[in-house]
């Protein structure tokens, strides 16, 4: 038990991916079974179009990337959702990396409100649309590292609207300072959490860092 | 686009000479709560008296305010800034407002209310809509509301959502006992007087659980509470179920099925045996809901926060409040909101501080690396104030309860490689007692949920990865 728990992460990109078509073979040949829960948002509604590079990216205008995502689903290593308020894949199972649902997991879901590069050494700006799955190249860990040249590790004590707090296994962004100290964070929390806003106590949690990105233009 | 005033000031609900403004914004937030409850008809059956869901009303315009709820002779003049969000295409979200904003703010908390135009500030990176206030207002208590309008979509936010019916409040302590702690000295903890329950993680009838999923950290156990004599209900979320701790009992609790969401959620236990649970996720297209459990764990009534983030659970003297975003205000809710209308009741009877027995008010405030603390009479006025200067950055401000004419404050103190709590009895005098209590949470709870204080005890909510645990530290005054 201890041993899958410390195993537990937000996303492990090479794990991922293994596992990822490790589970497309067993989904193509096993079809029917995987109809049984499977949505395929991401195979009906997503696209894999080019980002637009923008030379000037706002606080303001990843907030507004991060509230479309709002209230919209979790998919474990996923980069995929649109903007109707509500879950289009509930109750996938936890543990399958390939259920295709709709919805970022916690770092995809920071990579595109960053608006990051795939390629980890360009720290431009590139804005993906929300129906273009992507995930980037970045797990939990690899942020709170404060790895790719869009990212610094940063002092908690610093940390303003837009910036993020990530551990080992997740990852959640500043939406807003509270009085009482704690900060509402916008994150893609998990299954039965989806991507929303909740109150957290990330900034005092001393397995959480602090995390910027650069390069923002306000 | 610089914004630009856009309606007329108003004044207190009850005042002789209330204006078009101000009357249309209530209007405004009444309207909005009662057409969310229509729109939430269908799903009105399922839920217990005064429990009409309330849908969400997103929308694209979003609003935030760091409010300075207490403020000194010596604090710089203040400025009232605001976050503003708004609709831009999914092409173009850098596109900017184009929004007109109001701050209504008046000295005290009855008056008129005088009309300050937001402006935008385009070198702050954050809080980028401001307003400046009159130096009349200087060193002096105030409340005030926001009113913000999309010229591009015609919505408009009020914030607090009660409007000039329960605006936010900054107030003046003249006079603050401080308290100052220096840097805090990591890894000297105190021993607890007792370990009053413990349960190991897993799923038998004696176990605490553990959410599932590969993407979580771990999270269990994720509340509790403790009654006056000594027993402890701690709540098992993953299990959707209560577990009970006897008083002298702490390895064997019995438990309790009940009807909740299993995810994270804050518990309050009742004077009769039953207990309250305010949960954080919500179904879409409604906010959180706090249900109601008899002793048996019968489901009694499940009412729906007025706001879409509901962070904590208190027990006011009128009863259950929940401290709701993004009006960051206590509001009553369930049935200290009253049996009908309470979506309305949450709104406008809202507090800037947690309600206390006579009108009084606690509130609690961190700011950088200092709390402040006050304890605030009906009128207003702050009967003892307390400002907490550390120069190792605080964190949350995890509890302030008032006992006798003391405060037990908890805190949590932190660099960027470590955490502990810090538990303050503060008199009128300044500070009595002082101890470090080691933050063990290894699995996340309620954001709020981690002490409680029940009689002269403090109960600490920690976990290892072997299980949960609560904690007594019996306080060492009278």
């Amino acid at each position: 038990m201890l041993a899958t728990l410390a195993a537990r992460s937000c996303r492990t990109a090479a794990g991922v991916a293994f596992v990822a078509a490790v589970a497309t073979t067993v989904f193509l040949t096993t079809a029917h079974v995987a109809r049984a829960y499977h949505t395929r948002f991401i195979a009906l509604n997503c696209n894999t179009n080019n980002p637009q590079p923008t030379s000037a990216f706002t606080r303001d205008g990843s907030t507004t990337v991060a509230l479309n995502a709002r209230y919209e689903g979790y998919q474990w290593a996923g980069g995929c959702w649109n903007d109707n308020n509500k879950d289009d894949s509930p109750n996938d199972p936890t543990e399958d990396p390939n259920t295709g649902g709709e919805g970022p997991d916690c770092s995809g879901f920071t990579f595109k409100v960053w608006r990051e590069s795939t390629n980890s050494s360009d720290a431009g700006g590139y804005q993906w649309n929300m129906l273009r799955n992507v995930h980037g190249p970045y797990n939990a860990l690899a942020f709170r590292n404060g790895d790719g040249a869009p990212n610094v590790t940063y002092a908690k004590s610093g940390l303003i609207r837009m910036d993020a707090l990530a551990s080992s296994s997740h990852i959640g962004i500043v939406y807003a300072p509270n009085a009482d100290g704690t900060d509402q964070i916008i994150e893609a929390k998990g299954e039965a959490y989806g991507t929303n806003i909740w109150t957290r106590t990330y900034r005092g949690d001393s397995s959480y860092g602090g995390v910027r990105r650069l390069g923002w233009s306000s | 686009m610089p914004p630009r005033a856009w309606t007329d000031p108003g004044e207190a609900p009850h005042g002789h000479r209330r204006r078009a403004g101000v009357a249309l914004t209530t209007l405004a937030v009444v309207a909005s709560v009662v057409a969310a409850m229509l729109i939430a008809g269908p799903r009105q059956g399922a839920l217990g008296a005064g429990g009409a869901p309330a849908a969400l009303s997103e929308g694209s315009l979003q609003v935030t305010n760091l409010p300075p709820l207490l403020t000194t002779p010596d604090d710089p003049p203040t400025t009232l800034r605001y976050d503003v969000t708004c609709a831009a295409p999914d092409t173009n979200p850098d596109a900017g407002c184009d929004v007109a904003g109001t701050v209504f703010v008046r000295a005290g908390q009855s008056g008129p209310f005088r009309a300050i135009p937001l402006v935008l500030d385009p070198n702050a990176a954050v809080g980028r809509y401001a307003a400046s206030l009159p130096g009349t207002l200087a060193g002096s208590s105030f409340s005030y509301y926001a009113v913000v309008h999309d010229n591009r979509t015609g919505q408009s936010v009020t914030l607090p959502a009660g409007g000039a019916a329960a605006p936010q409040r900054s107030i003046l302590m003249p006079r603050p006992v401080t308290v100052s702690l220096g840097a805090h000295a990591f890894g000297v903890t105190s021993r607890a007087s007792a370990r009053v329950a413990s349960a190991p993680w897993g799923d038998g009838p004696t176990q605490a659980g553990l959410e599932d999923g590969p993407q979580l950290e771990p999270i269990g156990g994720s509340s509790f509470d403790v009654d006056a004599a000594g027993n402890v209900t701690v709540l098992d979320e993953a299990h959707r179920r209560l577990l009970r701790f006897a008083a002298g009992k702490p390895t064997a609790p019995t438990s309790l099925p009940v009807d909740v969401r299993g995810t994270i959620a804050d518990l309050r236990s009742r004077a009769d045996g039953g207990a309250d649970v305010l949960e954080s996720a919500a179904d879409p297209g409604q906010t959180p809901v706090m249900h109601s459990f008899d002793v048996n764990g019968r489901t009694t009534g499940t009412w729906h926060a007025a706001q879409n983030v509901a962070s904590a659970l208190r027990v006011g003297p009128a009863g259950p409040e929940a401290l709701e975003y993004p009006s960051a205000q206590w509001m009553p809710i369930g049935a200290a909101a009253g049996a009908r209308a309470s979506l309305t009741n949450q709104i406008r009877r809202a507090l800037t501080g947690r309600a206390q027995n006579a009108g009084g008010q606690i509130v609690a405030e961190r700011e950088g690396a200092e709390a402040r603390i006050a304890l605030v009479d009906a009128h207003g006025g702050v009967q003892v104030g307390w400002r907490i200067r550390s120069t190792t950055p605080l964190a949350e401000i995890q509890l302030a309860e008032p006992f006798g004419n003391r405060v037990l404050v908890v805190l949590r103190t932190y660099t960027d490689a470590q955490d502990e709590f810090v538990a303050l009895v503060l008199g009128s005098r300044g500070l009595e007692q002082q101890r470090s209590i080691a933050p063990d949470e290894w699995a996340e709870t309620a954001p709020l949920s981690r002490f409680r204080m029940v009689g002269s005890s403090l109960y600490h909510l920690g976990s290892t990865p072997a299980g949960m645990f609560v904690d007594r530290y019996d306080l060492e005054v009278q």
